[in-house]
């Protein structure tokens, strides 16, 4: 029997061929080294492909993935929260520019409440109420850092260190909060 | 009709448990990465695709028929869309005739040391074997990394790239050549 080709030897090797076929072959490699040879070689080759190296994937890709399709924060709480801080600030850049407390427009507004009994005139009084006991606040520390530390930091700000710590608290607590709300969901 | 694994965590995902896209995404990573980081030989363009197959796997979900394997059905997306990479840059994928992975390979933490000197060897032959499939061409690489990397069937190959059987057979046995000559002219098959 001439030698074998290789697509026969590797046939043999997956027992693709027919019984009669097979021990003709079987025959053939225990007279061929040639051949034999190339059958452990081949025997060595799918083994060593049957067993593969696959490489670790890093990750990198589950976690993109997973984030990509489920947001941890559901988008609408975090424009929510995000409004709410910005809210905040506003608020503080406005006490900070327009030195609150002894501001004619405030002043202006508090003498204009106390004639009006209507519910905007209500509204003034409460802001301005707020903003007076903020303001009184702000200046207790301000003099309490001013007798233990012997530091004037200034009203204004502490004022914007306080609200803006505020902002922050708020906004992550609308976030807990609306998480915690879409997950009872 | 009885549901096999990956078809109880697909029906799952389509009831909306976020989890068992979790695990359905642990489950084949491995292979899904393997597979086109073989294909593209690109770290960054590995990682970019494999994300951009699982996106494109889940949002396509409800369009699964359960009548197949899920494995065929995912695997022919995957192959798709490496092919699709591979047209739009193929010299990038098919000029690293020379190139030895081996290094990289060994750095990615799956050179795993055996205790006595036989196994190192044949863990050699074993890393050496998977270095060399990275350079012969691709339509015989694909194949390999299908049958062997992927673990499928000849019908399976044939259905997921659209060839016959036969052809199927006849390049895997081609590509088995071309390894074995390779692995014999570097002295690693002796």
């Amino acid at each position: 029997m001439a030698c074998l080709s290789e697509i026969k030897i590797q046939k043999y090797i997956e027992g693709g061929l027919a019984a009669v076929e097979r021990s003709l072959v079987r025959d053939h490699l225990i007279v061929c080294a040639k051949c034999r040879a190339s059958y452990q070689r081949y025997e060595k080759l799918e083994k060593s492909l049957g067993e593969p190296v696959y490489i670790t994937p890093p990750p990198i890709i589950e976690r993109n993935v997973l984030r990509m399709l489920f947001p941890r924060i559901p988008s609408y709480s975090s424009i929510f929260a995000l409004l709410a801080a910005s809210f905040l600030l506003l608020i503080t850049g406005i006490y900070i520019y327009f030195d609150f407390a002894n501001n004619s427009i405030i002043q202006a507004f508090q003498l204009t409440s106390h004639d009006t009994s209507n519910w905007i005139g209500s509204i003034i009084k409460a802001i301005s109420t707020v903003f007076s006991t903020v303001y009184a606040v702000f200046k207790a520390i301000n003099a309490f850092f001013e007798v233990i530390f012997k530091v004037n930091i200034g009203v204004e700000i502490i004022g914007l260190c306080m609200l803006l710590f505020l902002s922050w608290s708020f906004y992550s607590l609308s976030r807990l909060v609306l998480k915690k709300i879409k997950g009872s969901n | 009709m009885s549901l096999d694994d990956d078809q109880v965590l697909i029906e799952k995902i389509l009831a909306g448990k976020r989890s068992s896209f979790e695990e359905l995404m642990k489950k084949h990573n491995k292979k899904i990465f393997g597979y086109i980081y073989r294909m593209v030989r690109d770290e960054d363009v590995a990682i970019e695709l494999t994300q951009d197959f699982f996106l494109k796997l889940y949002h396509i979900l409800d369009k699964y028929n359960f009548e197949y394997k899920f494995t065929t059905w995912a695997y022919r997306i995957c192959y798709n869309m490496v092919i699709d990479h591979v047209r739009k840059n193929p010299a990038h994928i098919d000029s690293l005739e020379n190139e030895n992975i081996l290094p990289k390979l060994m750095e990615s933490g799956n050179y795993v040391m055996e205790d006595t000197f036989e196994d190192l060897v044949k863990e050699e032959i074993r890393e050496y074997t998977w270095s060399v499939v990275d350079r012969i061409p691709l339509k015989f690489r694909e194949l390999i990394l299908m049958r062997y990397l992927q673990d499928l069937k000849y019908e399976e190959i044939a259905d997921i790239s659209q060839l016959p059987v036969g052809t199927v057979k006849n390049r895997l046995f081609k590509a088995k050549e071309m390894l074995k000559t390779e692995l014999e002219k570097d002295g690693v098959l002796k």
